[in-house]
């Protein structure tokens, strides 16, 4: 009578298995974080990981239906596998063919706030001298257009740039008369100055609005000083107003965190639930600028940071829970990345760095820098981001200086010690100008980093809450799916 | 592999380690420092045929609590244990590694007909 052969008759056999690129971090007593070639993660034991280095697997023996799935091992002579994980990493990386999407023009460097931990380092409002030269600016424009990318971006930021709005709404007219590109145009305030004109102007050509908002009066005006103290009643008015006029999708708030933040989170988030804003992007203080003169960056560390924001992401999933959809953007960048292949290009969070090739920084004065950080730097008298000057500088002149390709190369994470071997690697990235400033390399010692602390610390945070809070992992799924 | 450990050092937060350098890469004793930056330092010395390498405790740990030694010992006997499978990992993957990175931005990228 025929006979069907044993189930282990159909299996590969071991030495048909190949083990797939993977890397991995102790989670734990007796449990390892496993993450393949693209980022995606599964948790194996000891005994299990030390298998499957092994290939001591087996179909049917759980181990191996969850490494092939993660994409752990395949079989020698399969194709397949690899080429969906080139193609994977393909559509991940593929931000690097859009070069230079957004060009910062620095329209002024007077401001009429003092902010204590103001990164750019501004200058009163009566120094005509720190305004950008409608010459400058048109350089800067020929250099932007001659980027690769089909669409760019124009932000305008300062100091503040509305002290000089007669300068911006020359470059977005000569932006727009000049064909071959799409447009998009930001502008950065603090919108104490805005009024019905600069509103006008903006609904006109579609120009979008970014602010400051840092919480509740009290905090806001302490962290924000400007003469009147009313920093925050015209932000808030400004953002009402705005909303008003150009519709609630043109304009954001960002949010800085002062050591007078770290107890307040739950009421900043409400600050942005009572603007109708749709989220709030929970942001630490940088090193630069102000916030190194006045010692604002060395007044909490990253576990301190850590702490704060997982007590407001809590906080905003809280809110989704309870019925309103409220996002909290950088985990929603994170996890995009996490549970998808798009390709995430923002400045801080990829590798090859973003400095240059994702972004350039035109200062009032012509001088050209890799990052906004780059020329924050500069203004403290370090110009070892500075790649350039629109009298004498060509778009390629810029991108392949050798001060810029240094910066990138020497700080890629696919090749750095620790972050070519850390298990989020794929989702993290390169910020060498961070590092710069804090260790004096591009490099950095990441065990020493505040930077890699807290992308590990808020990373370990999301794949917990997506592990261990269903209700809490579905809201995080639609926020990387949006 | 299971290293030969010796004898902790006198004071509580210093402990010495060694290893047979028959069996033991050094490249994996100093990734394994790397990762103890800001936890200890490791000085790593050749004695003969053996690898020894001198824990010191932060007395200002960036992350978390002055480790005791036998804490210290254990930390970086586990980093050791990881880098060596990490060796591992990466010699028995270059070469797909590669192939999928040619595949993906390389000399393979424009010719993929071949799915298998």
């Amino acid at each position: 009578m025929a006979r069907f052969l044993r189930p282990e008759s159909f299996s590969a056999a071991t030495e048909d298995l190949s083990l797939l690129p993977f890397n991995f971090e102790r989670a734990g007593a007796n449990q390892y974080l496993v993450a393949n070639m693209v980022g995606d993660f599964v948790r194996l034991s000891e005994e299990e990981l030390n298998r499957l280095v092994d290939l001591q697997v087996r179909p049917g023996d759980g181990l191996y239906e969850k490494a092939y799935a993660a994409h752990l091992i395949t079989g020698t002579n399969q194709k397949a596998q690899r080429q969906l994980l080139a193609a994977r990493l393909r559509s991940r990386m593929s931000f690097l063919q859009q070069t230079t999407p957004l060009h910062i023009f620095v329209v002024t460097l007077r401001c009429e706030h003092s902010c204590p931990y103001c990164q750019v380092s501004r200058q009163s409002t009566d120094r005509s001298r720190f305004d950008m030269s409608e010459q400058t600016a048109m350089r800067a424009l020929d250099i932007a257009f001659a980027s690769p990318t089909a669409r760019i971006k124009i932000e305008f930021q300062g100091g503040e740039p509305l002290l000089n709005f007669p300068l911006i709404r020359k470059i977005v007219a000569a932006a727009k008369q000049r064909s071959g590109k799409k447009l998009d145009f930001v502008i950065a305030s603090n919108l104490a100055l805005l009024d019905d004109a600069v509103l006008d102007f903006c609904k006109e050509n579609n120009v979008l609005l970014s602010t400051s908002l840092d919480g509740p009066a009290d905090l806001h005006n302490k962290n924000r000083p400007r003469p009147g103290a009313n920093s925050h009643e015209l932000a808030i008015a400004g953002i009402r107003r705005a909303r008003e006029i150009l519709g609630p999708d043109k304009v954001g708030a960002l949010m800085t965190t002062t050591e007078a933040s770290l107890d307040r989170v739950d009421e900043i988030i409400d600050e942005y639930l009572e603007m109708g804003l749709d989220g709030i992007f929970l942001r630490p203080l940088s090193p630069f600028g102000f916030a190194i003169k006045t010692k604002q960056f060395a007044k909490y560390d990253a576990q301190k940071w850590l702490a704060f924001y997982e007590r407001g992401l809590r906080r905003v999933l809280e809110i989704n829970r309870q019925g309103t959809p409220f996002r909290e953007f950088y985990a929603a960048l994170l996890l995009t990345r996490m549970l998808s292949d798009r390709p995430i290009g923002y400045v801080d969070l990829r590798s090859p760095a973003g400095a240059g090739l994702g972004a350039l920084v035109y200062n009032y004065d012509g001088s050209i820098f890799a990052s906004d950080e780059g020329r924050m730097l500069a203004e403290t008298g370090d110009d070892a981001f500075r790649l350039g000057h629109v009298e004498h500088d060509s778009y390629n002149s810029l991108i392949l200086s050798d001060k810029l390709i240094g910066a990138i190369s020497s700080s890629l994470t696919q090749c750095a010690p620790e972050c070519s071997t850390c298990v989020y690697e794929s989702h993290c990235g390169a910020d060498p100008v961070y590092h710069y400033a804090t260790q004096g390399d591009a490099l950095g010692i990441k065990p020493l980093s505040a930077f890699c602390a807290r992308q590990k610390g808020i990373m370990g945070l999301l794949l917990d809450i997506l592990e261990n809070s269903p209700e809490d992992a579905a809201i995080m799924r639609r926020w990387a799916a949006a | 592999m299971p290293p030969a450990a010796k004898l902790p050092a006198a004071s509580p937060v210093e402990v010495t380690v060694d290893f047979d350098s028959s069996i033991q890469s050094l490249s994996a004793l100093d990734a394994a420092a790397y990762r103890l930056i800001g936890t200890a330092t490791c000085q790593v010395d050749r004695a003969g045929d053996r690898y020894v390498c001198r824990l010191v405790s932060s007395t200002n740990p960036q992350k978390g609590a002055v480790l005791s030694s036998n804490e210290l010992k254990e930390r970086f006997l586990n980093l050791v244990a990881d880098e060596n499978l990490r060796a591992r990992v990466a010699e028995k993957t270059e070469g797909v590694r590669n192939v999928i990175l040619a595949l993906a931005f390389g000399a393979l990228a424009a010719n993929q007909n071949d799915a298998g």
